[in-house]
């Protein structure tokens, strides 16, 4: 472990500065969404303006519940996402575990073309596909949504997942054999438990790709009961006279979900990172 | 079933081959296709009409201006990233008391819904009740509003919100790299004499060279077919033509024009833009050990 850097040295002192503002610039604007949220109307619109709500309410939520369908959104978001992560998890493992435990012919061709895929933008595929999805019946519906999610996050879970799964030794799968386990057996006890936390964090980097997805749920969905949440959110934008502390409350609402799944992933950040978990 | 069977394995991967195959693979060739059609995007009628889409788009000052927006755009966030990131990324490699904390919080942009980011620096900009502007002139480094959305600043906002809202990927990729550098490298080149700036040119700069070296064309992919964060600072401003890139305009073409034909041909010339640059780019930068 390096030594801390001595706040008092001059060196210390441009560190802690600079640690200071990269942490202020990047959290403010979190922070001033927090506060617009519980400020009532009036408050919001104060020249100048408070840092910390003078008075504190949650007219902002009510009226979020009230006026919009921010809970139907939100219902829709939640299927959406949680549907892709299942799908996603289950075509991926089975996926990663071929690769990574069987020899055939063009398992390296399959490899690069996940490598390849995984550079495609959505901008590049959402025009011809939203012209197939009507061609086949499929638009306007959660089913397009999740045809889209689950491929386009299958190419980075499966070449995370197969590095997972690499990296849990041959030699147990073998131990359990000998002792007489089927090879379901082998995978369902030994492999997959193994494979979990893995798995769990790569699931996690699907739910916040989906679950911030804008392009798609723009282009492939028409009814207002059937958005899900950042479509609903920024259509709140345009409305005549925009609602700051309702829209402010609702952005709230669709961050916290993303930031706590995203604290518990930390410790698998580096090797989604790598792996392009990350894409945007 | 033998351990190594070559049939089991073939029948676990296929799902994943065959959904790549039809909802990746095929809507790309597909949209190559699609582009030799004049389309309408909601009726399905089509009549073929070979390059024509190209060549009214090669004659059209729209998408000259979009090419223009979109490599202005893609440049200098790129650009900006970079540095920034690079200069955070050695920040948050020191030893300081909180480095945890920081290094999760400048994460967050990163992670958020790219809707919310917009949403938040929306009202951060307002030219009325926004901070910055109260900020600014509190300070009095200006002495009138700024419109921050209006067509002479939209572009620098946009690149600032850019650059603000992805940076932090460079600043986990390099600083993933740059804790595997060996100490010892920096101990010598001290012993040698060598000050904190000739250390980050001649030791770290060279470790950093594969890591920058995919970073950079992972971001120029990906700034350069941005769409939902520029999309979405173009609603509700009137200065929606500053800051209309390719992406943008393959996007309006189709769902509000309606020529679905247009729309495609649009996202080809991209993806061979992208091929081009790509491939001139490994030509000037790849070495052999890397990728």
């Amino acid at each position: 472990m390096t030594p801390k850097n001595n706040f008092f040295s001059l060196r210390g002192q441009f560190i802690y500065w600079c640690a200071a503002i990269l942490a202020l610039s990047t959290a403010f604007p979190f922070f001033w969404m927090v506060s617009t949220s519980f400020k009532p109307l009036q408050e919001i619109f104060v020249f100048p303006p408070n840092f910390l709500p003078a008075e504190f309410t949650l007219a902002n939520f009510v009226r979020l519940f009230e006026q919009t369908r921010f809970l139907v959104y939100f219902k829709n978001s939640v299927f959406v996402s949680f549907t892709t992560v299942v799908l996603t998890m289950t075509i991926g493992s089975a996926g990663a575990y071929s690769l990574t435990r069987f020899k055939f012919y063009g398992r390296e061709k399959i490899a690069s073309l996940i490598l390849f895929t995984y550079m495609f933008a959505p901008i590049m595929i959402v025009i011809p596909f939203y012209v197939l999805i009507k061609k086949i019946g499929l638009a306007n519906t959660h089913a397009a949504l999740i045809m889209a999610y689950t491929a386009f996050c299958l190419p980075f879970s499966l070449w995370l997942l197969r590095a997972f799964f690499q990296s849990i030794p041959l030699a147990l799968e073998k131990a359990a054999l000998i002792d007489g386990a089927s090879r379901l057996e082998a995978v369902i006890y030994v492999v997959l438990p193994l494979a979990l936390p893995g798995i769990i964090a790569t699931g996690i980097f699907t739910f916040i790709l989906a679950w911030n997805d804008y392009i798609f749920v723009r282009i492939l969905i028409t009814s207002d009961e059937l958005k899900t949440l950042s479509v609903g959110i920024a259509d709140l934008y345009n409305a005549t006279v925009i609602d700051w502390g309702m829209i402010m409350s609702g952005s709230m609402l669709i961050t916290v979900p993303v930031l706590v799944f995203f604290i518990f992933i930390q410790r698998y950040l580096i090797a989604g990172w790598g792996a392009g978990a990350m894409k945007g | 079933m033998k351990y190594n069977s070559p049939k089991a394995g073939i029948l676990l991967i296929s799902p994943a081959v065959l959904l790549i195959c039809s909802l990746l693979v095929y809507p790309v060739i597909y949209g190559i296709w699609l582009s030799l059609f004049k389309k309408h995007s909601f009726f399905p009628d089509q009549r073929f009409v070979g390059l024509a889409n190209y060549a009214y788009l090669m004659k059209n000052s729209d998408f000259w201006m979009s090419v223009w927006y979109g490599t202005v755009y893609s440049v200098s966030t790129i650009v900006l990233q970079i540095v920034i990131g690079v200069i955070a990324a050695l920040i948050v490699n020191e030893a300081f008391k909180g480095r945890n904390f920081v290094r999760g919080v400048i994460l967050f942009p990163y992670v958020i819904p790219t809707v919310v980011a917009i949403i938040l620096w929306k009202w951060l900009l307002n030219n009325q009740f926004g901070l910055v502007n109260y900020l600014l002139l509190a300070v009095g480094i200006i002495d009138d509003p700024i419109s921050w959305m209006g067509k002479d600043h939209i572009m620098t906002s946009l690149i600032l919100i850019s650059v603000w809202e992805f940076f932090p990927f460079v600043v986990l990729s390099v600083l993933a790299r740059m804790q595997t550098i060996p100490p010892v490298l920096y101990k010598a080149a001290k012993v040698d004499g060598a000050g904190a700036f000739r250390r980050f040119i001649h030791v770290t700069l060279p470790q950093l060279r594969s890591v920058l070296f995919v970073v950079i064309l992972l971001r120029s992919i990906w700034m350069f077919t941005k769409f939902d964060t520029v999309w979405l600072l173009t609603q509700g401003g009137g200065a929606e033509k500053y800051i209309r890139t390719l992406p943008v305009y393959a996007y309006m073409r189709t769902f509000m024009y309606y020529q679905a034909g247009m729309g495609a041909a649009l996202a080809v010339i991209m993806f061979i833009i992208l091929v081009a640059a790509t491939a001139i780019y490994f030509k000037m930068f790849r070495r052999e050990e890397e990728i």
